[in-house]
């Protein structure tokens, strides 16, 4: 009798304890944080007090080092606030501190891991170009050795929290002719007066999560030693990508199931209320079709989705290879994303001409939802990458 | 000082409830612990937080300990979970009497609840535990000071028109009202030690009460049926142009709604 699909009661636990944070300090300030271009400092401040931006990482350096599975229990319930909060959260938690972490020299983990874990340093990291998102063989960041270490140049986009970042882990190229194969991830610090490092450029302006603040870097002639080069090996940066591409997949299909919960209960409030012709609207068939069929899709993609966070935690009990496990939690992204973008179209939808008004809320899961369709890869990429894995088997 | 606070978990103020039969409800799975009870603990902690000493929490619970965990989150130091089959459908009454017979025997300088569980609302454990342990109790305190020699407290309670303040000895019992504090968020370090906290389990038995005085056969109180409220019916209208309408509508309300 193998399959269990319960919590258990210390996952209930701390399920419950991350809702009510959220609940307490970010969901009375959601519309106000994804509608304002402002950083919310105070939010972070007490939020990282509390210890949750160590979710990953190992006790020694302050973490809680959680499996994947309580990691998407957290994320699920980030993402019901502020869209903007909780990509800056996860930028701090995931990407941003990954391949320091995994990579970096113990002084640095003190130097730099160690205040990213308490909030007071902010971490991210740069993959996307002007002229390469999905594309990173495109990518054209230039990293060229020199004497003691590496000299760099280029710009990078779509930055979360790049305006805010103090340290950023960056994938540069050492040969662009090489495309995948000359790939690296390197770690620079903001430029200070006693340091070489990258410099804010322009901020991008979001239509929705406009909390985090979202824009360029620029790295102009950047000199970094040799122990900031995150690797083991030279040009192995796509491989390394790899090992949180995953978890990144099933992160992002948790914010879209996140923002499609708000929307259906918000929905299904309303239609309950909103009355029509003398009888509330969640009377007429295809008023309930909408819940019915976002509903049915919901509760399946939830489930592929921790599924898949399980199979991350228990690679030796799952069955799938790594390969067949990428494709997995492609998939489960996938369809958690364009489950999240047909359900605020639908409640769209139900609220009918008041959603179109900012003093409810289903116009914010609308603009937030979108980014959900290439945040973490595009659809367009990953639809023809998995049926051609599918059509091989 | 040795603080116990007893605590309830009870379904969310958002759950969904519904009268499946005169003899049951049907509630939705999501339960917190009863808000309260988690200014009691906030309280608690503080106090401890000055003088030192203890934080107990305390519930009477066979199936959920999550009321304990919370507390152990917050910053509470041990959790007791009474728990027998024979404590099913206790009243608040059998629920008092399993609580005053663990207290008894344990060293309490000051014990604290919610004014009252946000499920039933009935407010009655507090004074009746108090009451079975022959201490002296205030319910719903808006303010608390403790004495430095922890002896004696004095207690602020809002009343219709004012507020009453009371000096008492300790050990005592005294509930919380909302307002009394803002209950702290609990840190991860926190949530972990919960997760892993031992809890002691304690029975009737070992508790030394006749089960004829808890559960079904020591009700005081019993719950004779359950009634959903009634339908809201639709809107009516009142569509004339003034002052018709203001005529029409008296009509309504004394014919109709008979509450003129």
């Amino acid at each position: 009798m193998a399959l269990d699909f319960t919590f258990t009661d210390e996952q209930e636990f701390f399920r419950q304890t991350i809702r009510d944070t959220v609940d307490r300090l970010i969901v009375p300030r959601a519309q106000e944080l994804d509608d304002t271009e402002e950083w919310p400092e105070d939010i972070w401040k007490e939020f990282a007090s509390l210890g949750w931006l160590g979710l990953r990482h190992e006790e020694g350096y302050g973490g809680m080092n959680q499996p994947v599975v309580n990691q998407m229990i957290f994320y699920e319930e980030l993402y019901r606030g502020s869209l903007g909060f909780a990509m800056a959260v996860t930028m701090q938690v995931l990407m941003g501190t990954y391949f320091i972490k995994r990579f970096a020299n113990e002084e640095i983990k003190q130097r730099l891991l160690v205040p990213a874990i308490k909030g007071d340093k902010k971490c991210v990291i740069c993959f996307t170009e002007d002229q390469s998102g999905s594309d990173l063989a495109g990518t054209r960041t230039l990293a060229t050795k020199v004497d003691g270490g590496w000299q760099i140049n280029g710009t990078k986009q779509w930055v979360t929290q790049g305006p805010l970042a103090d340290v950023a882990t960056v994938l540069c190229t050492v040969d662009p002719s090489q495309g995948l194969k000359a790939l690296n991830f390197f770690l620079i610090e903001k430029k200070t007066e006693d340091r070489d490092g990258f410099l804010p450029g322009q901020i991008l302006h979001k239509v929705g999560g406009r909390c985090a603040i979202t824009g360029e870097l620029v790295l102009d002639n950047v000199f970094v030693p040799e122990e900031n080069l995150l690797g083991e090996e030279l040009n192995k940066g796509v491989t390394y990508a790899g090992e949180i591409l995953n978890e990144v997949r099933i992160m992002t299909g948790m914010s879209a199931l996140a923002i499609s919960k708000c929307a259906l209960e918000d929905c299904r409030e309303y239609a309950n209320n909103r009355v029509a012709f003398g009888n509330p609207i969640g009377n007429y068939q295809l008023i309930r079709e909408k819940f019915a069929r976002c509903w049915a899709w919901y509760e399946a993609a939830r489930t592929q989705c921790y599924k898949c966070a399980w199979m991350i935690d228990n690679p030796d009990n799952c069955r799938v290879t790594p390969r067949e496990l990428l494709e997995l939690c492609m998939a489960a992204k996938f369809h958690a994303t364009e489950l999240c973008v047909t359900t605020v179209e639908e409640a769209m939808r139900i609220y009918g001409g008041n959603s179109f008004c900012t003093e409810y809320p289903v116009q914010r899961y609308w603009k937030n939802a979108m980014y959900a369709l290439f945040g973490g890869g595009t659809h367009e990429v990953m639809k023809d990458y998995l049926g051609r894995m599918y059509l091989r088997k | 000082m040795n603080i116990y606070v007893l605590v309830k978990y009870v379904p969310d103020t958002e759950a969904i409830v519904k009268v499946a039969s005169e003899s049951e409800l049907e509630i939705e799975n999501k339960y917190f612990t009863s808000y309260f009870d988690e200014v009691a603990i906030e309280e608690a902690l503080k106090l401890k937080e000055k003088f030192g000493g203890k934080v107990t929490v305390v519930t009477v619970d066979n199936k959920k300990i999550d009321a304990l965990r919370r507390g152990i989150a917050m910053g509470a130091d041990e959790a007791v979970q009474i728990t027998d089959p024979g404590l099913e459908e206790s009243d608040p009454f059998g629920i008092a009497r399993a609580l005053a017979a663990f207290l008894q025997k344990e060293p309490y300088d000051l014990i604290l609840c919610g004014r009252q569980a946000m499920d039933d609302d009935a407010g009655v454990v507090g004074p009746a535990t108090a009451e079975l342990l022959g201490i002296p109790h205030a319910s719903a305190i808006l303010g608390l000071d403790v004495a430095d020699d922890g002896k004696s407290a004095r207690v602020d309670r809002q009343i219709e028109g004012g507020k009453e303040h009371i000096r008492c000895s300790l050990p005592a019992l005294l509930t919380a009202q909302k307002g009394l504090n803002v209950p702290r968020i609990p840190q991860v370090m926190g949530m972990m030690k919960a997760m892993k906290a031992d809890v002691r389990k304690v029975d009737l038995t070992e508790l030394g009460v006749d089960p004829a005085m808890v559960g079904a056969s020591g009700q005081k109180v019993r719950v004779l049926k359950y009634e959903p409220p009634p339908q809201r019916s639709s809107a009516t209208m009142v569509e004339e142009d003034f002052p018709e309408n203001v005529k029409h509508l008296v009509k309504l309300l004394q014919e109709e709604a008979k509450v003129l």
